[in-house]
């Protein structure tokens, strides 16, 4: 099955391990990426700026997607999803937008693509592979492994976008987590954000918010913490330092996107699947699994 | 300034309100009956003392130029969490992205990496610039080393289209 997909920035410019994993698990699930034409900021920033300029850029995405000649979008990034998932929500309920998108993107040759259907790497999983495919796919069960998930904000709210799992009781990145043989933990501070919007303003705060769900996780004696989102990774992976510093805690937990988590139970070599540039104690998790 | 300050001593203004709604796309800021569930699972309350109720009666007491100029609208995290639970559905979040583009079109104080963001997304379609890192074993890896695809920058017509889009009027 062939399925565009749209990186986002933060993915193609320094969280490498998730791409590299998506780009390793998804073909053994009979799923070809194609990536876009061009590569492209979702308007995310922008929103705050000048949140029609947002628009544009959201719908340029759809549109660069329909001429891949895919009909799915897959955009594993929860700030992106929210952004295009919005953006598809206006354009096809407001003429006005609509039109003066439309007027837009005709500049550059290019049409608003509404049958554009747009997946999460969660729900694309969960609902369109299956965890039946998936459990059949597994070499190697991660037995004994305990790990918590973080979810993000943005792919869950607001609801009446239509998101990709429940607001309040998010289940499928857990499912997805025990089809693997491990065990998800809950624990109360499972919808906390990662702060990672807060970069740009307030970073001791973006890292104050970070630590110390990292601090309440380490407290719970997790094996490690699954992540599915470039925003999410970078707060609570690559600055685990920094937020360890900011709230002034000893903190060493293993964390690893979801598909890098994946890749190891389809025992892909760990190289391949970015786990050398993991920046939290990935080591500790990796001596648990049974070679 | 406070809530109470700002009633005493501001003067409300009718029109930047207006222009406020005007963004909204039809989200009804008056239904807010100030229940305050935005604002008891607000993220950014703990730390930087964000309020959202207080930012929806603001807005609906017309008190848009105070909030504007004010740095409490660069405090939210934009989790959703807001609009989520918002019995009303007047949206907080919403209504903060408004102020901010007020904010911005008024010359006022603008975080600056919003602004960078926006012209690095001119020069090259990304907001941010592409990084090498340092792993674990004090290797350095690039885009190039991990067998990563290139990076394909927008055409050239983009630039003119996104800086068009940018100087598009208010509703």
């Amino acid at each position: 099955m062939k399925v565009a997909v749209f990186w986002g920035c933060r993915i193609l410019t320094s969280q490498y391990a998730y791409e590299m994993s998506v780009r390793e698990v998804l073909p053994k699930f009979d799923v070809e990426l194609v990536d876009l034409q061009e590569a492209l900021c979702c308007g995310d920033p922008v929103k705050s700026v000048n949140d029609f300029a947002a628009d544009y850029l959201a719908s340029r995405i759809l549109a660069l997607a329909s001429l891949t000649g895919a009909r799915d979008l897959l955009v594993p990034c929860n700030r992106c999803h929210f952004v295009i998932s919005e953006v598809k929500h206006l354009v096809e309920n407001d003429e006005k937008t609509r039109s003066k998108i439309a007027a837009l993107l005709s500049e550059e040759g290019m049409k608003y693509d509404s049958d554009v259907r747009i997946w999460h790497l969660i729900d694309f999983l969960h609902d369109h592979v299956g965890l039946g495919c998936i459990e059949k796919a597994i070499v190697k069960p991660l037995k004994d492994l305990r790990l918590a998930s973080h979810v993000g904000c943005q792919i869950l709210r607001y609801s009446d976008l239509g998101r990709v799992d429940d607001a309040e009781n998010p289940r499928k990145l857990d499912e997805l987590i025990d089809v693997l043989g491990a065990k998800n933990v809950d624990y109360a501070e499972k919808l906390d954000c990662c702060g990672a919007a807060l970069v740009y303003s307030h970073v001791d705060s973006a890292l104050s918010l970070a630590g110390s769900k990292l601090k309440a996780l380490q407290g719970l004696g997790v094996d490690g913490l699954v992540v599915s989102c470039p925003d999410c990774g970078m707060m609570f992976d690559s600055r685990q330092k920094d937020a360890a510093a900011t709230v002034g805690a000893k903190l060493g937990l293993p964390t690893l996107y979801y598909t890098q988590l994946l890749g190891l139970a389809l025992n892909i070599k760990q190289d391949k699947l970015g786990l050398h540039l993991n920046q939290s104690p990935i080591d500790q998790l990796l001596a648990k699994i049974p070679s | 300034m406070s809530l109470t300050d700002l009633t005493s001593m501001a003067k409300p203004n009718l029109e930047s309100r207006e222009r406020i709604l005007a963004k909204l796309h039809g989200r009804d800021l008056l239904n807010c009956f100030l229940c305050v569930k935005c604002t008891s699972g607000c993220t950014a309350l703990k730390l930087l003392e964000l309020k959202p109720h207080e930012i929806e009666k603001l807005v609906n007491l017309g008190f848009v130029d105070e909030l504007a100029s004010s740095d409490i609208i660069w405090t939210c995290a934009t989790c959703l969490k807001c609009f989520q639970r918002c019995p009303q559905k007047a949206s907080p979040y919403h209504v903060i992205i408004a102020l901010r583009n007020l904010a911005v079109e008024r010359e006022a104080k603008v975080p600056e990496a919003y602004m960078k963001a926006v012209s690095q997304i001119l020069e090259g379609g990304l907001a941010e610039q592409v990084q090498k890192v340092t792993n674990m074993t004090m290797e350095t890896c690039d885009r190039e080393s991990l067998k990563l695809p290139k990076i394909k920058p927008p055409k050239e017509s983009f630039q003119i289209v996104f800086l068009k889009a940018l100087e598009e009027k208010w509703p």
